[in-house]
């Protein structure tokens, strides 16, 4: 066979900090892969740990993750390469994570090379793109104004593998990234080793979620072996198979097009993909193809969007379920009136088992015997927002209707105080590309640190 | 001809997984994957499964929605945008794991005998 030599590749996890699984992961050292990796974080937890800078794992296994893969990865002498540290990649999440692998490096007696690359995007080199036009809305998410970038307290951009090549280049042995493309934690070292970027991108693609392409999917390490016509998939676990059928609809699984992925410097086109069983329990992945397009970078920031405050409660009353919309109306009337706030535009009631998770075009027939309401009141200020859900509680726990049977109380609370407060309330503010100058300005926006433990 | 006797099933009973998800906080991305070819097949074919049918279920204009058919994996991918973008305040499902239930009931008229 002409080309690169053939590469290991192990995914350890694709949510580190949840609990890596051990079996799976000593099986896959025992393969010698070049590479360790894992990834630490997406946007699916929605907008409140980017905003807040804080992680949505534990800490405690966190930090246990972090342990065996720091020791699993030293034992080997490869590089481990973490992406998006600490869920959402900006600066807090970043120092979070470092600080526990300094931390875990002392504790154990292990030394090593230590790169660090951040991804926070300045507010003003946001701002000066934003007023020349090259900020574009991903999809349906509406155009940034000032203030979306203004009130985000972090801003971070997805890299890609440069700056990881660069680290190793330089001689890391550990890599952690802020916000970083899934993809990239394992081109990186496909293509130092002269690989092409369309096979090690289809295969990246597939490998950061761990053994989620098998059959049954799981959360076990996975295996890749890259050669110079394609791949294959070998789960560490081996009662999870990777099949012909179960890894190409992994190509479905939370991605727009199953037949194009975009990154940010091309696009992978994976209409010509295919999959070939080897045995029970691996496949071969040949066929992708790469398309380079003009770099840029996606954005990704979250503004508050004031504070929350709720009290959940049910009811079993069949005249209350029935008349419910008629009450919850006449509430937030009484509501609005008392508190002198626009409680109609603060408050929001879900009511679980006629409409709290589906917009259902009708109410079901016959009606259920009980229903879960969720009261959400987000205001401006804390106090706003605690004083309009106390008042709303207490309102809707006596509001009187005609022809009610239960004249004590609408309302069953399951706890006491039942208004909870939940602090700020998030949204995503930049969901965005911007166009970048350069690949020195892409070079310069993703810095790198490096520490000798 | 016989099948055209035959009763539609709802997609419940038809596919194999229905599941939903973003796909990125703006858009939301359901698959639909199927045992056999004949009830892939039925599915492309069906009348509900069709970007207006789609669109009108989920409240939306058929062209903020797409029906992608996906051979390989005996699948249909439904990518649509999200209303209200994953986590803002309004939204119901911050993953948008459970936003299929909409698609269960839609009528898969009775494919050739696998």
């Amino acid at each position: 066979m002409s080309g690169p030599s053939p590469v290991k590749l192990m995914s350890a996890s694709g949510q580190l900090g949840y609990g890596v699984l051990k079996p799976a992961f000593e099986r896959g050292l025992r393969h010698e892969p070049h590479m360790i990796g894992a990834d630490m974080g997406s946007v699916d937890p929605g907008p409140a740990y980017l905003g807040m800078g804080k992680m949505a794992t534990d800490p405690g296994m966190t930090r246990r993750d972090l342990t065996m893969l720091l020791e699993g990865a030293r034992s080997l002498g490869v590089p481990l390469i973490i992406g998006t540290a600490g869920t959402a990649g900006a600066a807090p999440h970043l120092d979070a994570v470092l600080a526990i692998v300094r931390d875990i490096a002392a504790e154990r007696g292990l030394s090593f090379k230590l790169a660090s690359i951040r991804a926070d995007i300045p507010k003003d080199r946001v701002l000066r793109a934003q007023r020349a036009g090259e900020l574009s809305p991903l999809g349906a998410f509406p155009a940034a104004s000032e203030a979306d970038i203004q009130e985000s307290p972090y801003i971070v951009a997805q890299m890609d593998e440069a700056p990881m090549v660069a680290a190793l280049e330089a001689g890391a042995d550990v890599v952690i990234a802020g916000r970083a493309c899934d993809t990239a934690i394992y081109t990186t070292v496909a293509m130092m080793r002269g690989h092409g970027r369309g096979l090690a991108t289809h295969m990246a693609k597939i490998i950061e979620c761990a053994s989620l392409c098998c059959d049954p999917g799981g959360r076990d390490s996975m295996l890749a072996t890259l050669d110079a016509e394609g791949f294959t998939l070998d789960c560490m676990n081996p009662d999870r198979h990777a099949t012909p059928t179960s890894v190409a609809a992994h190509a479905l699984y939370e991605q727009g097009d199953p037949f194009t992925v975009r990154e940010p410097s091309g696009e992978l086109d994976l209409s010509k993909a295919v999959y070939t069983a080897l045995d029970e329990h691996r496949v071969r992945v040949s066929g992708a193809s790469w398309r380079d397009t003009t770099p840029s970078l996606k954005l990704e920031a979250a503004a508050p969007a004031g504070f929350r405050s709720v009290f959940f409660a049910g009811t079993s009353d069949p005249r209350v379920i029935a008349r419910i919309d008629q009450i919850w109306t006449e509430v937030r009337a009484v509501v609005a009136d008392l508190t002198g706030e626009d409680a109609n535009a603060f408050l929001r009631a879900r009511f679980y088992g006629l409409n709290g998770v589906v917009n259902w075009p009708a109410p079901p027939d016959p009606l259920p015997r009980e229903i879960g309401i969720l009261v959400e009141c987000i205001a401006p200020t804390r106090e706003q927002a605690k004083s309009v859900i106390t008042v709303t509680k207490q309102y809707f726990l006596h509001h009187g209707f005609p022809g009610r049977l239960s004249t004590a109380g609408n309302l069953a609370f399951p706890f006491t105080p039942p208004e909870v407060e939940v602090g700020p309330a998030w949204r995503f503010s930049l969901h965005h590309v911007m166009q970048v100058a350069d690949a020195a300005e892409l070079q310069a926006l993703f810095p790198i640190t490096y520490e000798d433990l | 001809m016989a099948e055209n006797l035959k009763k539609p099933r709802p997609l419940a009973d038809v596919a194999r997984i229905v599941r939903s998800k973003n796909a990125g906080p703006g858009l939301l991305t359901i698959d639909l994957f199927f045992n056999t070819d004949s009830d892939y097949s039925a599915a492309i074919a069906a009348e509900g499964l069709q970007a207006e049918a789609v669109a009108a279920r989920y409240g939306l204009s058929a062209n903020r929605l797409r029906v992608i058919p996906y051979p390989l994996a005996r699948a249909i991918k439904i990518t649509m945008d999200r209303l209200i973008t994953a986590g803002s305040p309004g939204d119901n499902d911050v993953y948008g794991a459970q936003q299929h239930a909409l698609l269960l009931d839609v009528d898969i008229p009775e494919g050739d005998t696998p």
